[in-house]
């Protein structure tokens, strides 16, 4: 046999006699002596070995055929099949943009069943690793296991499911083992840490996945290096009215009490006069360090702005109205499925031991999370309290009711895939609360989300 | 090993010059102080307490520190306290089982549990709690249904305290550490007395490649490394720099040396450069125990010193480097002997108590050397277990057996003069 083609660390080494040589991109490492490659050239080097007759061994890959075939009944949206179709005929290659909500979940799923082979999805952050571990069990959890690895996981199986930032670390070490690389909000891949990723990886087939694949630096250009070619792309436009579901927003106005208020003047007349004296604004994380530098070397009346400035946060979170509020309406819609988001971590603990409702934020395991969200959709939990995970393509649980407790000055696009993501049982119209503590910092942002929803 | 965001470092005119703290400087001894205090004071607290306290030392001693970079300089402090303690769950019972028993009830209400009891009678918070506690035999379910967050982890033990200097020292060397977060390659040149085979040690074990080159400079014979990764042949990347953080420590347990590494910093392209002469660093790292065999090798070279006859052979001081490079390792044999005038070199090899791992590992090494025409001579302890034949064979080299020294004599017997 002439050549052999062998995986090491995230690279390819081909073993030839000595007289030849192997095709780019290998090239000669004169540390080791050895012919070496990306690992991300093998679909390309056994391609041309192939083409040119060349006899080789492959004992590089170490991936598995799996049998797949997803138990959940998918009815597909007629997008979701062209998609697919795009990405094999480009030779199981290529980017999916598809807007959020609009199921790129479900091609991905699709593209796992059609590759039949060992498959790495990558995703970005830890509450999207939980997602598709959810989705992943629940389609194929009958035939693989799926594996885990960042977050403080450590499980491979030919199903694995990472984040960026551990394939980065890890997969040098495993790089062998997948034959379909998925890559969720593939629009993070180009950067410099990450786009080392697919270089480490033999994987020939790839699939990635985004709402928005460009980039203000430019690299999108690296896509099709990494990936392959944008495949197909549909617009939320193209999408709007036959897909994507309508929804009804009510704001709820909450107003302290009248101690609350007598006490929340008090302290934010000392936190603003501080602010005035020192000439300072809070617009940004840096200009709220600033005030906390400025106040503790502050002799006169330092200690006394940050107490206030801290008062001042804990009355407008924990106004008691807000809970009774929130209170009401989870009596009235006991019978619904009700989802309540809030910003803060703590606060969702709160009203979990408060209303005795389950609690998901990014600290929730796996598994756990798992189950609650199976249980609320069947229906044995009536609520859910999640912190603000929807900031990038994490999939809201089908909810009829959702309750947002403001807090924070979220984008607009918040509001509206909030909205949209919400699937409501049929006939029915998603209901969505939004809660804002008058007189306080929150009608603004409330003002800025609304002022730019339809 | 500090974050990302504690990293404080100044770029002038293409060097990078890492965050450094002083140990004598009244300020920092205070901060250094107050937070070795605050994490031996913890034991058996919850770590949501420590959290906050940490975070009133960081608003009142921070910008006492430096009105700018305090904060981060605290977070950076304790983040190296933090590695040392460990956390235990403040109870037997299961939150995780407490919790879903709570939730499973409490959905199985016709309506929302009430607050408080009412003239409905409908059922209440407190029944459904009370329910749960009675079926599991824990009391206070609502404050330990969530007893598994971090916040509520509490400080079970606090592994070798640091003292403030300590602390400090510890500091100054993470700094560096995080620099080299960012570095796509290092080399170190390693002077005469250097010992290069610790320094190959944490190579391998870091899985780093290096390039060797040998040095003639004024200081003396001496060896240049070239370390980065297997991808790193394909254009810098700053992948391995973890790795060459975790390698700074190992050469630090050794002298004398110059280190220089290229780094990505913001954007920047920058210079990294350190010497084992200034740097006053010191490392945490405990490295290799080997003091048997030091003593063996000390033995050794005090008996050549005192020999009358060395039959010509000169014994170098300093050891000789055989790079292998398809091992991806070096033979760092204990000692080098030449003979003028044709300067003919065999090497010394001592084998001492190690693992059957490292035992094998080693003589792997001392095979593949022998195979491209190095003279390796293996002195092996009988005490060993293993026959000076199957070493034979195992290494196809010479095998000098010794009892409890190794005298200069079988050397040279088995140096054949």
């Amino acid at each position: 046999m002439a050549t052999e083609l062998r995986y090491e660390s995230g690279t390819l080494v081909a073993d030839v006699l000595a007289d030849e040589r192997p095709p780019p991109p290998f090239v000669w490492d004169g540390r080791t002596r050895q012919w070496r490659a990306p690992a991300g050239a093998y679909r390309e080097t056994v391609l041309r070995l192939r083409e040119a007759g060349t006899p080789f061994a492959d004992h590089a890959a170490r991936f598995d055929r799996l049998r797949l075939e997803s138990r959940v009944a998918m009815e597909p949206r007629p997008y979701q099949t062209e998609a697919l179709n795009a990405w094999r005929n480009e030779g199981l290659r290529g980017v999916v943009v598809l807007p959020t909500g609009a199921g790129k979940t479900a091609v991905a799923v699709r593209a796992i069943e059609r590759a039949g082979r060992s498959t790495l999805v990558v995703v970005p952050t830890l509450a999207l690793l939980k997602q598709w571990y959810s989705v992943l069990s629940d389609s194929f959890g009958h035939a693989v296991t799926v594996g885990l690895v960042g977050g403080g996981y450590h499980e491979v199986t030919p199903l694995t499911v990472t984040t960026y930032d551990s394939a980065y670390i890890h997969m040098e070490r495993y790089g062998d083992r997948f034959a379909l690389a998925v890559y969720d909000e593939v629009h993070h891949l180009p950067a410099e840490k990450y786009a080392v990723i697919p270089k480490m990886l033999l994987a020939p087939y790839s699939l990635g996945l985004t709402a928005t694949p460009e980039r203000p630096d430019g690299g999108h250009d690296l896509l099709p290096d990494l990936v392959g070619p944008v495949v197909y792309r549909r617009s939320p436009e193209d999408l709007a009215g036959t897909y994507l579901a309508p929804y009804e927003t009510v704001r709820i106005p909450v107003k302290l009490t009248a101690v609350e208020r007598v006490e929340y003047e008090v302290a934010d007349a000392v936190y603003r006069d501080f602010l005035k004296k020192h000439r300072l604004s809070i617009r940004s994380p840096e200009d709220w360090q600033r005030f906390v530098m400025v106040a503790s070397t502050s002799h006169s009346g330092g200690r006394e702005a940050l107490l206030a400035a801290r008062r001042r946060r804990e009355i407008r979170a924990n106004a008691e109205r807000k809970g009774v509020t929130l209170e009401s309406l989870l009596k009235q819609h006991w019978h619904d499925r009700t989802i309540i988001f809030t910003k803060s971590v703590e606060e969702v603990y709160a009203l979990s031991e408060r209303f005795l409702v389950p609690g998901i934020t990014y600290e929730t395991p796996a598994r756990e999370r798992k189950e609650i969200l199976d249980r609320f959709r069947e229906g044995r939990y009536r609520a859910v309290v999640a912190s603000d995970v929807l900031n990038e393509g994490v999939d809201v649980p089908e909810a009829d009711v959702a309750v947002i407790l403001a807090g924070s000055a979220s984008r607009r696009e918040y509001v509206q895939r909030l909205g949209r993501d919400l699937r409501p049982r049929e006939n029915m119209r998603v209901v969505l609360y939004e809660l804002v503590t008058e007189g306080t910092g929150e009608e603004a942002a409330s003002r800025r989300r609304r002022e730019t929803v339809p | 090993m500090l974050r990302a965001e504690h990293v404080i470092a100044r770029y002038s005119s293409g060097a990078l010059i890492p965050h450094r703290l002083s140990p004598e400087n009244e300020r920092v001894r205070e901060v250094a102080d107050a937070l070795v205090g605050l994490y031996a004071d913890h034991a058996g607290k919850p770590k949501r307490d420590l959290e906050a306290d940490l975070a009133l030392l960081e608003e009142e001693l921070g910008p006492r520190l430096d009105a700018r970079r305090g904060f981060r300089i605290l977070r950076a402090l304790a983040k190296l306290l933090e590695e040392r303690a460990s956390w235990a769950p403040p109870t037997e019972a299961d939150p995780y089982t407490l919790r879903t028993r709570v939730f499973e009830l409490a959905a199985a209400m016709p309506e929302l549990p009430a607050a408080d009891e009412n003239l409905l009678g409908s059922s209440t918070r407190e029944e459904v709690l009370s329910h749960v506690a009675r079926e599991t035999g824990v009391e206070g379910v609502v404050s330990l249904m969530h007893a598994d967050r971090q916040g509520a982890q509490v400080l079970a033990a606090f592994e070798a305290p640091l003292s403030a200097e300590e602390l400090v020292e510890r500091y100054n060397v993470a700094q560096i550490q995080g620099v080299l977060y960012g570095a796509r390659n290092m080399t170190v040149d390693l002077g005469r007395g250097a010992d290069a085979r610790l320094v190959f040690r944490y190579v391998k074990l870091l899985g780093l490649i290096y390039a060797l080159e040998t040095l003639d400079g004024e200081a003396g014979a001496g060896h240049r490394l070239r370390l980065d990764g297997p991808l790193s042949l394909f254009g810098g990347t700053r992948k391995y720099g973890l790795r060459l953080a975790k390698f700074l420590p190992g050469l630090l347990l050794t002298a004398p040396w110059t280190l220089r590494a290229e780094v990505a910093w913001k954007g920047r392209d920058a210079i990294l450069e350190l010497d084992s002469e200034t740097s006053g660093l010191s490392s945490h790292y405990s490295g290799p125990a080997d003091d048997e065999e030091d003593d063996t090798r000390g033995a050794f070279l005090k008996a050549w010193e005192r020999a009358k006859d060395n039959a010509g052979w000169v014994l170098e001081e300093g050891a000789g480097i055989i790079p292998l490079p398809p091992l991806r390792a070096a033979l760092v044999p204990d000692f080098k002997l030449r003979r003028p005038p044709g300067d003919e070199e065999v090497h010394l090899e001592i084998l001492g108590f190690w693992s059957e791992r490292h035992l094998i590992e080693r003589v792997a090494l001392v095979r593949e050397a022998q195979a491209r025409g190095h003279r390796v001579l293996v002195a092996a302890p009988e005490s060993l277990g293993t026959s000076p034949e199957t070493l034979r064979e195992a290494t196809s080299g010479e095998v000098i057996p010794f009892k409890n020294r190794l005298d200069v004599k079988s050397v040279l017997a088995a140096l054949g003069s």
